[in-house]
């Protein structure tokens, strides 16, 4: 990919950065506090007017967030909370790369009578708000006696979702049919095809769908927070909810460390793939 | 390419495992030895610390029954999902005012049968307290912790109006006086000390009707909440916004910390009265040990005496939801919750009074809370005002709590806001119990079958 | 004949996860909660048919109008803002200097911080009397900025602006259109000698038009559904429910009033407005939106 804007000169640069960290300091002012507030007394997290740097910085705000509850509970909940989002995001990932890719490769390369509607409803499911089916959802889930386990979390990531579906559809569609042709007159079949010939071709696409899900996986509240019910199977972003207080009384300093240390890989994962990430994106294209 | 040929086989391995030990986790762990009650509470910190307290005290007095506790947030959503997805806990604590609810869609069982064995009755407790577990006839939940409110007031900020500290206000009208005098401007023309404010802390806005005798229902079938009673308490709050300024008021709010931190609001002697319950003393003793304070009655209309010593009681209850494995030893941990052993340690540890009668003065003498005769014997006041026992009560405080709002920020006045709350709730009510009466008629083959499951606490 | 109808066999094998997904996941649980939506359902009990009084009782219901109307305002606010800030923001991120994938990662930033940690931030930024934002008015513009968390008017203004932070996702996918942007096209508008804005104008925008229209699609979807950031910042949705929002509503008629079938209605209705404002989005913009093949 050759930028746009090959031609330009040093006083344009120095502009570009000038706005550039302008903005950025507006858009790290989130992780700054985060990180300020981890770092003080829990007096100072709440004082009107704010400060924003600690009077002595309290490094083991990190360890007491990190063993968090564990002497109460005889296990360290955060390294729990670590392993089970984990094991999510293995799961949920694997599943979505498999069922997405099959499906999308029906959509884009095969043809079936009915196709081109049943890709337009699939579409339409884009705009179906949550809230709307998360009750029978949760009825189907509870029939089922899954209430509890990790199953509603990762195995309907196994059966694909509209939004993969478009994307990968888009990439498979670039892909040169005479690829597919030429295979099928050497007598691959349309599993041989789709394994050796397309998927090979396909990491850029199938990558950015799998980290679309690993982040959204690593955030998600509600799923977590209406099927899992023994703490021990909490993921971290429930598990943050255990240092605030109803009563007030939350110990934010605790809160905002176990927050950075959430928010960490997620954003080493962004840095090092986000070159990937975009041109994953670009070469799936959005246009019809 | 022969690295390639084995990463298909090894993923779908590595899935597999990851799939297999997933299961592991979540399987529900079968311990051999004592039966297993899951019990979950909202508390957190030194209140949590309280209830794990007793919870160990009664699993060392006997080796039959074994309370987990499992710390929950959001419990009320967390139990409701968890009683339809049929894994509830054993015992659960709710919040009291949330009984009738639960109860009207059957998520908890009623206990009178385990009370009636247990020697457990109404005789024992504070009637204002056994009063909020009460409905229709049953017994749904026993307390956990009683709350009751007193006026709080800084004696500093007294002493410096030039008011007697040892003479608190005993009717509004004396108070809204003191109030006049404590209250200062800064040079700016902001507010720099409050005398009082009805919006803070704002935990009862729904309630401020019930100074003057109003009700929010009547028990039945009718909200009345727009009754004249109501529309004078309301009047009474938004006389502040008239006098001293609804956006001084709320500009001067903005400006104070979070409630439990040393920049509360009453703990940095911001404001000099507040209506607050027993567990203020911890805050204090805890953030602001410094300030000089005393706790008294809340004030009365001077042309109501009898409306004297008005106190808002609340409590938060243990229940048995619906579909509880094991709901005789669930009991047997909240019979010993209830009893006066149990339930002093709990209410000594939380600093809370207790909601039994029979109070050992052990219990008195080793109590902090220097007030807390006072809080017992408001709780037995003839005009304590429990939050009302409708199955639409959140629905309805929302609702409340919205008028108030419109009320303090001078946007409605009190009737026009306390209509509009009554033209909205009525019709709710209406339908919500024609739906209970449907629902009934529903269920009217099942009913009796599933009447003596919910008595035995079998899963239907 | 027999050829066509194994290529049809094989393609519904591989399209048969999102047929059973769809039909699991997606077809069933709508028919359901078309079904609870005429009924009396609380989760705990067997669901009793109703007719049509849930969808009566919200007609009536002046909640549900304020919440509506709540929601309407702040995604006239938010949408537009946030649309071109994102692009704005794409545009600068496209530009070819270096440390550019740490810019990039700073602007994501907010988008990964947990809602409950960013409420509790924003509680503390726009604070009316200390907030760092009015400090700023006051003491670099000499304004006095508003109580933006306790005056009913500048409630929505505020999430508004809140929600410009968490651009990210649209930011990527608006870099993602740019990379799409054919280079001869701005080396024949150079050759025109057309400045930074000329090109931006009629090469950048045209071709990013398609991309512009997804992430109004998706911004529609999400802004309507405004939820975490508002129900944990102001509990009930204070003050005077100025942020008392659809969703907000829908959860609480769901979790805290145990009413299923009235929040069930309430999703359908939630649907058929974003279904209809796409509609209209799309056919709007069918004079405007450039295909690269048409």
């Amino acid at each position: 990919m050759i930028s746009a804007f090959t031609r330009r000169d040093g006083g344009k640069n120095a502009l570009t950065h000038l706005v550039l960290i302008a903005m950025s300091l507006i858009f790290i002012f989130p992780l700054a506090w985060l990180v300020s507030t981890s770092l003080k007394p829990i007096g100072e997290t709440m004082q009107q007017p704010p400060t924003w740097i600690p009077s002595h910085v309290q490094w083991h705000n990190y360890r007491d967030a990190f063993m968090y509850g564990s002497d109460q509970l005889g296990y360290i909940p955060f390294l729990l909370y670590g392993r089970n989002t984990l094991i999510l995001c293995v799961l949920g990932v694997a599943g979505t790369v498999v069922s997405n890719a099959l499906v999308a490769y029906s959509f884009a390369r095969l043809r079936w009578p009915g196709r081109d509607l049943a890709f337009a409803i699939t579409l339409a499911t884009m705009m179906i708000p949550f809230p709307v089916i998360m009750v029978p959802i949760y009825g189907l889930f509870r029939n089922l006696g899954w209430i509890g386990t990790f199953r509603p979390l990762w195995v309907p990531a196994w059966f694909g979702s509209a939004f993969n579906i478009f994307l990968l559809r888009q990439f498979f569609r670039t892909l040169p049919f005479e690829l597919s042709e030429a295979a099928r007159i050497d007598g691959c079949s349309e599993w041989a095809i789709f394994r050796q010939v397309i998927l090979p071709l396909s990491k850029p696409a199938l990558s950015v769908v799998a980290l679309f899900y690993f982040m959204q996986t690593w955030n998600d509240f509600l799923g977590p927070l209406i099927y899992l019910i023994d703490q021990r199977t909490f993921t971290l972003s429930l598990g943050l909810q255990f240092y605030q207080s109803q009563h007030g009384g939350t110990q934010w300093n605790l809160l905002m460390a176990a927050s950075t240390i959430v928010i960490a890989p997620v954003l080493i994962l962004f840095f090092f793939t986000q070159k990937q990430f975009i041109q994953g994106i670009a070469v799936t294209g959005l246009k019809g | 390419m022969s690295g390639r040929q084995f990463l298909f086989p090894l993923t779908a391995l590595a899935v597999l495992l990851t799939i297999w030990y997933s299961e592991r986790i979540t399987a529900v762990p079968r311990p051999s030895g004592p039966v297993h009650v899951t019990y979950w509470e909202k508390w957190t910190g030194f209140e949590g610390d309280a209830m794990r307290d007793v919870v160990d005290t009664f699993n060392k007095s006997q080796n039959r029954v074994h309370v987990d506790l499992l710390t929950i947030s959001g419990i009320q959503d967390k139990t409701l999902l968890a009683v339809a997805g049929g894994v509830p806990p054993d015992v659960a604590g709710l919040y009291g005012p949330n009984v009738a609810q639960y109860a009207d869609d059957l998520a908890v069982i009623p206990l009178d049968d385990y009370c009636r064995k247990a020697g457990i009755q109404e005789s024992q407790y504070i009637p204002a307290y056994w009063g909020i577990g009460y409905y229709n006839g049953h017994v749904y939940c026993l307390p956990s912790t009683p709350a009751s409110t007193a006026l709080h007031y800084n004696t500093a900020l007294f002493a410096q109006a030039g008011l007697d500290p040892k003479h608190p206000p005993q009717t509004l009208e004396e108070m809204d006086a003191d109030v006049a005098k404590i209250t200062t401007r800064l040079p700016n023309g902001h507010i720099g000390v409050a005398g009082f404010m009805p919006a803070e802390p704002g935990w009862w806005n729904w309630g401020w009707g019930s100074l003057f005798g109003g009700r929010l229902w009547n028990g039945k079938d009718k909200i009345t909440a727009n009754s004249p009673e109501n529309v004078r308490g309301f009047e009474w709050v938004q006389a502040f916004s008239k006098k001293y300024g609804a956006t001084e008021l709320q500009t001067f709010r903005s400006g104070f910390g979070n409630f439990s931190s040393p920049q509360n609001a009453f703990l940095s002697s911001k404001v000099a009265m507040e209506l607050q319950g027993v567990w203020m003393y911890n805050y204090i003793s805890k953030y602001a040990p410094e300030i000089k304070w005393v706790a008294a009655p809340f004030p009365h209309p001077a042309n109501r005496p009898d409306l004297a010593n008005q106190t808002f009681v609340d409590e938060d209850v243990l229940v048995i939801p619906r579909g509880a494995k094991h709901p005789d030893e669930a009991f047997e941990f909240i019979r010993f919750v209830q009893s006066q052993k149990g339930m002093e340690q709990l209410c000594l540890e939380q600093q809370k009074n207790s909601p039994l009668i029979a109070v050992s003065d052990n219990f008195w003498k080793r109590h902090a809370n220097p007030f807390i005769r006072l809080f017992t014997d408001l709780s037995k006041s003839p005009n304590t005002t429990p939050p009302p026992k409708v199955g639409i009560w959140p629905e309805y405080r929302d609702e409340m709590v919205n008028a108030f709002d419109e009320i303090a920020l001078m946007k409605q006045t009190p009737k026009e806001a306390l209509d509009a709350v009554q033209a909205r709730m009525q019709p709710k009510l209406d339908e919500y119990l024609e739906r209970l009466r449907m629902r009934k008629a529903a269920m009217g083959g099942i009913s009796s079958a599933s009447a003596r499951d919910a008595l035995g606490g079998k899963q239907p | 004949m027999k050829a066509r109808q194994r290529e049809t066999l094989t393609a519904l094998l591989f399209a048969s996860p999102w047929l059973i997904g769809f039909s699991v996941f997606l077809l069933y649980p709508l028919m359901a909660s078309i079904y609870y939506s005429f009924c009396d359902y609380s989760v705990l009990r067997p669901a009793v048919w109703v007719g049509a009084d849930n969808y009566r009782g919200l007609w009536n219901d002046t909640v549900f109008w304020r919440a509506l109307t709540n929601t309407a305002s702040y995604a006239l606010m938010a949408l537009p803002l946030g649309l071109i800030l994102a692009l704005s923001l794409a545009l600068l991120l496209n530009a070819k200097v270096r440390g550019m994938s740490w810019y990039r990662t700073i602007f994501f930033i907010p988008s990964l911080v947990p809602a409950a940690s960013l409420a509790v931030l924003w509680l503390w930024v726009f604070n009316g009397e200390h907030g760092v934002l009015n400090e700023i008015l006051r003491s670099k513009f000499h304004v006095n900025g508003p109580d933006w968390l306790g005056n009913p008017q500048w409630t929505k203004p505020a999430l508004a602006l809140m929600a410009v932070w968490g651009s990210g996702n649209a930011v990527v996918i608006y870099l993602a259109g740019l990379q799409d942007v054919p280079v001869p096209l701005y080396e024949a508008a150079d050759l025109d000698g057309a400045g930074w804005w000329a090109r931006t104008r009629h090469v950048t925008l045209p071709m990013l038009s398609p991309v512009i229209l997804f992430n109004l699609i998706m911004g529609i979807i999400g802004t309507l559904q405004v939820f975490t950031v508002p129900y944990i910042m102001f509990p009930g949705g204070t003050p005077a429910r100025s942020t008392y929002f659809y969703t907000s509503y829908l959860f609480d008629n769901a979790f805290l009033y145990h009413k299923m079938g009235y929040a069930c209605a309430m999703g359908w209705i939630m649907f058929l407005i974003i279904l209809t404002l796409t509609m209209v989005s799309i056919k709007i913009s069918n004079r405007h939106v450039y295909y690269g093949g048409s």
